[in-house]
């Protein structure tokens, strides 16, 4: 699920992703290391709290999946699955919405490239992780999305167990939210009348994804680039213009990515000098 | 689209999406990522879904088409989308967008 298909950066996480009281939370956590001063109950009332936020945005676009789901050529019980399986929003409503339109490896590599960013944050928690027992390290990583590593990246303070519990229970408030408000969408799709073409629904909402993930300029040159070469390879059969355009998208980021480290260390070695 | 495949799809994807969230916590621990594959995969996100959308919207069963007022309604998504940065506002605007042209010029 997302509220952005780019990793989050740091400043937007430690800014926004707890916007209320989470400060006597954090600085109880300095002094408290590897002891245990707070209930279970605590820790899960304080991950309910701060999920609640990064929740209600994506509300709409697990509607929007349910009814996309309902249009699917894929029977909807698979569909549905996505949702507990899959578990990544973007991803999943590229399978629904690309499942019968492409070829089968478009669209699972597609769907894999949206979800590729997840590598970033597996790797940003590895440290966090090292102290926790072997079911943990392979159980937790399947609900690391966008929302829960927004969450939990400025709590890898707590001591392990306590994490632990506040890992889970961020985990679990998603996994079963999002289900719900996908199922929710499955069920009201019906109702919702033609003329409100909600066919163009996932449309709408992938641009709204790709543009609010544009807050670097690397981003803004691989989405644009990405754009431009899929419009040139539109004709392309089975949709293949998807993954000509990803894959040039991706190579101009990477090479906007470079740049941009170079001269921003080029400025530093300037004003160090 | 036969049953298997659409499962096949599914189980291919929450594999392979499985297996990226999980493989570096597990293998990497402290070690960081190769600069050039974080450098890669930051962008990929952005990059597909922006290519997706246009082959989208460009493709049609009759070949290369573009529908203006589906266009007019992606284009004022984008445009809230980047004013307010926020997604739910973005998805008013662009189906709003899509009903008042579809009226107008449908």
């Amino acid at each position: 699920m997302c509220s952005g298909v780019g990793p989050l950066p740091s400043p937007l996480v430690s800014e926004t992703a707890f916007p209320t009281g989470s400060a006597d939370f954090g600085d109880r956590a300095g002094p408290a290391r590897g002891g245990r001063d707070r209930s279970d109950r605590e820790i899960i009332a304080r991950a309910v709290r701060d999920t609640v936020p990064v929740l209600i945005p994506v509300a709409p676009f697990g509607f929007v999946l349910g009814v996309a789901i309902l249009e699917s050529v894929m029977p909807a019980a698979v569909g549905w699955s996505t949702s507990p399986t899959i578990f990544g929003g973007a991803a999943q409503l590229a399978v629904v919405t690309l499942a019968g339109v492409t070829t089968v490896w478009t669209v699972v590599i597609a769907a894999l490239v949206i979800n590729a960013r997840h590598v970033i944050y597996s790797a940003a928690l590895g440290p966090a992780f090292s102290a926790q027992p072997r079911w943990f390290r392979w159980l937790g990583p399947f609900v690391l999305i966008d929302q829960l590593f927004a969450v939990v990246a400025t709590r890898t303070h707590l001591n392990p167990e306590e994490f632990r519990t506040y890992y889970l229970s961020v985990g679990a408030f998603l996994y079963v939210a999002w289900a719900m408000f996908v199922t929710v969408g499955m069920i009201i799709g019906p109702a919702v009348p033609s003329s409100w073409r909600l066919d163009s629904a996932p449309a709408v909402m992938f641009v709204g994804l790709v543009v609010v993930s544009l807050t670097r300029r690397p981003a803004v040159v691989a989405a644009v680039v990405a754009a431009l070469v899929a419009l040139l390879s539109a004709g392309l059969r089975d949709r293949l213009g998807i993954l000509v355009g990803a894959v040039a998208g991706m190579i101009a980021g990477a090479i906007a990515e470079t740049l941009a480290a170079r001269s921003s260390t080029g400025v530093h070695n300037e004003a160090s000098s | 689209m036969s049953v298997w495949s659409a499962i096949m799809i599914v189980v291919i994807v929450a594999v392979g999406t499985y297996l990226m969230r999980a493989v570096p916590l597990l293998v990497l621990a402290d070690r960081e990522l190769p600069v050039t594959m974080q450098r890669a995969l930051r962008n990929a996100g952005p990059a597909v879904l922006s290519a997706l959308v246009v082959v989208m919207v460009a493709s049609s069963p009759e070949g290369v088409r573009i529908d203006p007022i589906e266009v007019g309604a992606l284009v004022a998504a984008g445009l809230v989308a980047w004013w307010r940065r926020n997604l739910i506002w973005s998805l008013i605007a662009g189906m709003a967008a899509l009903w008042i042209a579809a009226a107008l010029f449908g």
